[in-house]
């Protein structure tokens, strides 16, 4: 135990003196993340509008004027179609309207009329919501059946704010990626500048070296990771932590194990750091690609949804969102723990005996 | 004069590379930079080859020039080799390919001249076999060849090579010299090298002194030496303001003792007094922990390697006794690091057997209790650089399990006896590499071991800390009755051994103490001599 | 310049990639981005699930049930729990949407009574919630419109006439595989080009141009033609993925999408060649490469956000980079097909090529024949 110590806090004093290892791993945790929240936004925002009257009445404008910011940019008359549809294709208007000299007459007399939208639809994204939007608007102008409403509720984050769910991600992605490189250079650094064979020449069982350096870098990303959720995403982007600290700190404690055993084993098969950035990318990938981060593993492919009941990163994102977000009980999160525990221990020591080989 | 250095300096920001550097050479010279690590010669070295800015003025055959920029005009001219083992060589190109490439570089015209050249420069550097060879497969002494004919290749008129010899073996060595040689006479050209060993002064015509960036001296080899006449005695006991070091006492002070035959060594020893920076006496004290050691610490039989077809130790019989200290030599690629790794466990052996400490080691929990008998210093003094040298040694204390107090108490007494106590709170680079090589081997011997594996420990450390390091580890033999393996290339070390083992190709051809194999050549001047005799006796 | 000595550097610079394998990279890493993010990022949600709570069993609730249960959107399952218990669903992670269908819903619609449905979408990912939304409204009021009509019920309505310019069917490949061809083509020719020369400077053997009569020119044409050949292979290779793999349509001519993109390539590589200048480590150079490349090439790329809608700093960063020019004249020739008859695509090409003079110049001005 006492060796293990030693290792530990010489691991530690290491990484405190690479200023440039403390610095990325910084960066990376805070203001990267902070960028990542604060910079990107899915939601329509400042969508222009372009559009053409041929009516001259009055309906148009008051359909023009609930487009207004944040989402919408002030509309913007177009004399004719052809000026609208060219503004449109040197991409200075992503949506343009078009209404009918009959446009006001047809909807008193027929009860009906058509409005006609031109939309660029290379942003699909936001082509696709503003579209949804702009239904909803004019919904409003035709007396809908008396009554009736659909009302929907976006549960956990009514207002679909996307800073924090960018910003968490963000720093799923970093602590992925930095979880991996930080355990398997700790290890390759030993290899880089020569100390490696002093290092098996300890007089000390080889498994508590491994275990004192795989754990020391653990211990710094779960810092980093308190640090990350507790202050960027929690108090600047102020997002309502809906579930129980303690979960989320397990959670991530087990993933933080998972990508120290990935990481073990990248360092049992690289020479130097460039490799091990190379190999972790490579890893990495597939693992994020399978994740459920960027396409629902309810649409996937049927046979990738198999394969990510592989990827640990899987069991991450849907436990901690649920934790955070959604506020999950800890038993319904025992689908979580469960996987990952079982994934975790057994990447762990698979990289554990690679590495151990070395020794 | 066909070059002439006009009060040269070199920075590297605020540091000084070199300082008001003066160097004058005629056509068909060589001349030599002399000097420790650090000393200033490569920065030199790199303001002559037009590769870093300077201050001051360079006259090549009338041109002169004051920047990188200028001195373009000279660079067809020029043949430069910087330092560092295969530096300028391509991992994945074969031998030939990098002759093409140097060649086409250049715009080389492929007449017969040029293949007949081409080929002799191969044939000189023993390369000719290899052609097909990619250069990261190639031994540190044929990289270094490689390196050599490829920046011979266009016939440079001036050629700078920076420590063209460190590391490589003596008849790598002596190969080099050849194709040196040869070149000056043929093509007329200026030859400038740096080299870390002495015994190498006697091939150049004439010599620059390199210390502190500075240049402290020059002339031929006979006149350097003559200004150390006057304070080279016989060795004496000596009390202050001296240095003792191979038979020899050099002191400021007329001594009461015979005068001795200087050496070209002599004279840094004497321009360390100068300066005043007589190195502190080394103090080790005896062992905290008593003993019992056998009387044979360590007996290899038949102990065999083999990397797929090749066998880098080939059946290798040895014994380490007590109170022993033993050098092991050999040609780069023989098989010596290989044999040491055995030995430490940190190779699997291939085939016979090892007794350590009377024990017959045959698995790796074997090994583990006694791995705190054995202390290993390797070649690149391995330490981990974000640690001060305190916290260094502190971590190897503990990780050998020795309490906190007690640790404590023999990192200071190390530190003071190996005399590097007042740096002892820096990082590693930031402290000369005497110094490192010494900490380093505080950190081997603090737990006390039996024996000591030191593989390569005085490669570029300059002469006077060398002299250190060999009166610490006579200090640490009498004192803890250590046993000592320890390989070099500096072949004038191997006199410091009470027995030397060579081997070859994996072999070992030779187990004797040195004096006896001085004997059996008794027309060998040096014992680098009687190397190359083993080897020639061998063939 | 000298033929031979450009000539010998290359066939150098050829061998080193093949044999060093840094030739898989080139052609794996670009290809796997394109698939993998091509294939990722999607913004369809498929096979949402859906739990019904009907409490009203009516002929209307069965109509409603029916259509989620016939959209692909849905993965539709009516269950008799109480509402808790649903939400402990989505709290679980095991169903996105709870719909519930209140009492009497049939017999209050059919009496303009007041009432209404109510549906609870899981927000933990706001992007996906949004669209949820949108696919649960359609279907709920497109069965309101039918009803009425049904029932010959006359109201006023305004009909959406939409027509998707460029991308019909909305395709998300079509929206964003032209945009990932920008990013790799910024990020890989630059990670490549930095490395060939910090990694000479890092070994060691920078020397051999150092001290050599080697022009600086002749060294950079060296250096920087076996990176811009290779990745011209790589336009290639990636419209292939596009046009076969990913079906996105390709209306404009092809010599533009080609010219701009080896234009775009020439950028791509006076960037590598500024950041070789500045390190002398490979790690820090494919680390910095990325940073000053992928984080502008996804901002300001038009992936995530049309450029028309950036605010004012955004905006003008973006015109900065030269990810947007290239992406306008490639999202032409994939979706639109203007060509050069478009006066703004024309000047965009010429703004790339004076990027691409420019930082060249900047970068071969920089590069320096001798040791920092």
């Amino acid at each position: 135990m006492r060796i293990f110590g030693t290792v530990f806090f010489k691991e530690l004093l290491i990484f405190l003196r690479s200023i440039g290892l403390v610095a990325v791993v910084l960066y990376s945790f805070t203001i990267d993340v902070y960028i990542a929240g604060e910079g990107i936004e899915v939601k329509p925002k400042n969508v222009s509008v372009g559009y053409v009257d041929y009516s001259n009445s009055i309906l148009p404008q008051k359909i023009l004027s609930h487009l207004h910011p944040p989402e919408f940019k002030k509309p913007k008359p177009f004399t004719s179609q052809k000026e609208l549809s060219q503004a449109i294709f040197n991409k200075e208007i992503l949506v343009g309207l078009v209404f009918e000299s009959d446009f006001e007459k047809s909807l008193l007399t027929d009860g009906k009329t058509k409005l006609n939208i031109l939309l660029d639809s290379t942003a699909a994204a936001q082509s696709y919501i503003t579209l949804y939007y702009l239904q909803n608007i004019v919904m409003r102008f035709v007396p809908q059946k008396e009554g009736f409403e659909l009302k929907t509720h976006k549960l956990f984050n009514q207002n679909a704010d996307t800073h924090m769910f960018i910003s968490f991600s963000e720093f799923i992605s970093v602590l992925t990626l930095i979880g991996v490189i930080l355990s398997a250079a700790v290890f390759v650094k030993e290899k880089e500048e020569g100390t490696w064979d002093i290092m098996l020449l300890m007089p000390v069982d080889s498994k508590i070296i491994i275990l004192a350096k795989a754990f020391s870098q653990v211990f710094i990303i779960i810092c980093a990771s308190i640090l990350s959720m507790g202050y960027v995403v929690l108090t600047i982007f102020n997002t309502p932590f809906n579930g129980s600290f303690l979960d989320f700190f397990m959670l991530t404690l087990l993933y933080s194990l998972t990508l120290a055993g990935i990481g073990l084993f990248i360092a049992s098969v690289s020479k130097d750091i460039m490799q091990v950035a190379q190999i972790s990318i490579l890893i990495m990938m597939p693992l994020i690609f399978l994740s459920g981060a960027w396409t629902p593993i309810y649409s996937m492919h049927p046979l990738l949804q198999k394969l990510s009941l592989l990827s640990p990163l899987r069991y991450y994102i849907e436990g901690s969102e649920s934790v955070v977000f959604r506020g999950t009980a800890t038993v319904d999160l025992l689908q979580y723990y469960i996987p990952l525990a079982i994934i975790g221990t057994a990447l762990f020591i698979f990289g554990f005996k690679k590495i151990g080989r070395l020794f | 004069m066909d070059l002439i250095v006009n009060r040269v300096s070199v920075y590297y920001g605020d540091k000084v590379g070199i300082k008001d550097a003066c160097v004058e050479a005629k056509k068909e010279e060589i001349i030599g930079f002399i000097g420790a690590d650090g000393a200033g010669k490569s920065s030199l070295m790199f303001a002559i080859a037009g590769v870093k800015r300077f201050k001051g003025e360079i006259i090549y055959e009338n041109y002169a020039y004051h920047s990188p920029k200028e001195a373009e005009k000279i660079k067809d001219k020029l043949g430069f080799m910087p330092q560092g083992i295969g530096l300028v060589l391509y991992p994945d190109l074969t031998v030939d390919e990098h002759l093409d490439f140097f060649s086409d570089i250049r715009e080389l015209k492929r007449d017969e001249e040029y293949w007949r050249y081409r080929q002799r420069l191969l044939k000189m550097a023993g390369l000719a076999e290899f052609t097909d060879r990619l250069a990261k497969n190639l031994s540190g002494g044929m990289k270094q060849k490689l390196s050599l004919i490829c920046t011979l290749i266009h016939r440079p008129k001036l050629l700078l090579l920076d420590e063209p010899t460190t590391g490589v073996d003596p008849i790598s060595r002596q190969e080099l010299w050849e194709i040196l040689d040869e070149n000056r006479k043929k093509e007329k050209s200026i030859s400038l090298v740096s080299t870390a060993y002495m015994s190498e002064a006697s091939k150049m015509d004439r010599l620059y002194l390199f210390d502190d960036q500075e240049i402290i001296a020059s002339g031929t080899e006979k006149e350097l030496i003559d200004m150390a006449r006057d304070y080279t005695y016989e060795e004496t006991e000596c009390e202050e303001g001296c240095i003792t070091f191979n038979k020899r006492t050099y002191s400021l002070r007329p001594l009461n003792a015979k005068k001795a035959e200087p050496t070209l060594e002599s004279l840094f020893f004497v321009n360390a007094l100068k300066k005043n920076k007589i190195p502190p006496p080394i103090q080790i004290e005896p062992r905290e922990q008593k003993i019992e050691i056998p009387p044979i610490v360590m007996e290899a039989r038949g102990l065999t390697k083999r990397f797929g077809d090749f066998v880098a130790d080939d059946h290798i019989d040895m014994v380490l006794r007590r109170r022993e200290i033993v050098g092991l030599l050999g040609a780069n690629g023989a098989g010596k690091t290989t044999f040491i790794k055995m030995l430490l466990g940190l190779y699997p052996i291939d085939e016979g057997e090892l007794y350590l400490l009377g024990k017959k080691i045959s698995s790796p929990e074997d090994r583990q209790e006694l791995k705190s008998k054995i202390g290993y210093m390797s070649q690149l003094f391995a330490l981990y650089k974000d640690l001060t040298i305190y916290e260094n040694l502190v971590y190897f204390a503990k990780m050998h399990g020795l309490g906190m107090e007690k640790a404590l108490h023999r990192i200071e007494k190390l530190s003071k006896g190996l005399g590097f106590d007042k740096y002892i709170n820096e990082f590693p680079k930031d402290v000369p590499l005497g110094i490192k090589q010494r900490f380093s081997l505080a950190a081997a011997i603090l737990h006390e071991p039996v024996v000591l594996f030191l593989d390569e420990p005085t490669s570029g450390v300059d002469t006077v800390a060398r002299a250190q390091f060999w009166k610490l580890l006579h200090q640490l033999k009498e004192k803890w009755d250590i046993s000592i393996l320890i390989t070099t290339h500096y072949m004038s070390e191997a006199e410091y051994c009470d027995r030397v083992v060579v081997l070859k190709r994996g072999r070992k051809i030779a187990d004797d103490t040195p004096q006896n194999l001085l004997k059996r050549f008794p027309n060998a001047k040096s014992f680098e001599e009687v190397f190359l005799e083993l080897y020639k006796e061998s063939e | 310049m000298k033929i031979g000595v450009i000539k010998a550097y290359m066939l150098k610079e050829f061998k080193d990639l093949i044999r060093s394998r840094m030739i898989f990279l080139v052609y794996i890493m670009p290809t796997l981005i394109l698939v993998m993010f091509g294939y990722g990022i999607k913004l369809e949600v498929k096979h949402s699930r859906l739990i019904i709570l009907d409490h009203d069993k009516s002929e209307l609730s069965y109509t409603l049930i029916n259509r989620f249960e016939h959209s692909k959107y849905f993965n539709t399952k009516v269950l008799d729990i109480t509402e808790n218990e649903a939400l402990r669903m989505i709290k679980a992670a095991k169903a996105d949407i709870i719909l519930i269908i209140p009492q009497s819903f049939e017999k209050r619609i059919f009496h303009k009574d007041k009432t209404e449905i109510g549906a609870f979408i899981d927000g933990a990912f706001p992007l996906r919630a949004m669209t949820m939304q949108s696919y649960v409204q359609g279907v709920v009021y497109s069965m309101i419109r039918d009803l009425m009509e049904r029932y010959h019920i006359r109201i006023k309505k305004i009909e959406i006439n939409y027509r998707n310019l460029f991308n019909q069917s909305l395709r998300d490949e079509n929206a964003i595989v032209p945009g990932l061809i920008g990013l790799v083509l910024l990020v890989a020719p630059a990670i490549l080009a930095a490395l060939l020369i910090v990694k000479e400077k890092e070994k060691g053997t920078i020397f051999n141009f150092y001290s050599s009569p080697v022009k600086k020119s002749d060294f950079l044409i060296a250096k920087l033609t076996p990176v811009f050949l290779l990745h011209s292979v790589n336009i290639f290779i990636l419209l292939l993925w596009a046009l076969y793999l990913f079906k996105v349509p390709f209306r404009g001519e092809f010599w533009i999408y080609w010219l701009t993109s080896e234009i775009y390539i020439l950028i791509s590589l006076s960037i590598g060649l500024l950041v070789s200048i500045v390190t002398n480590r490979q790690i820090v150079a494919v680390i910095l490469t990325v940073i000053i490349t992928v984080i502008p090439g996804f901002l300001y790329s038009g992936i995530l956000m049309p450029i028309s809608s950036m605010s004012k700093e955004a905006y003008i960063e973006a015109h900065l980079f030269p990810v947007m020019y290239y992406n306008h004249i490639i999202y032409d020739t994939f979706l639109i097909g203007q060509g050069f008859e478009a006066q703004k695509n024309l000047l965009y090409l010429l703004i790339l090529i004076f990027y691409a003079a420019l930082l060249f110049i900047i970068g071969s001005a920089l590069l320096k024949k001798e040791l920092k």
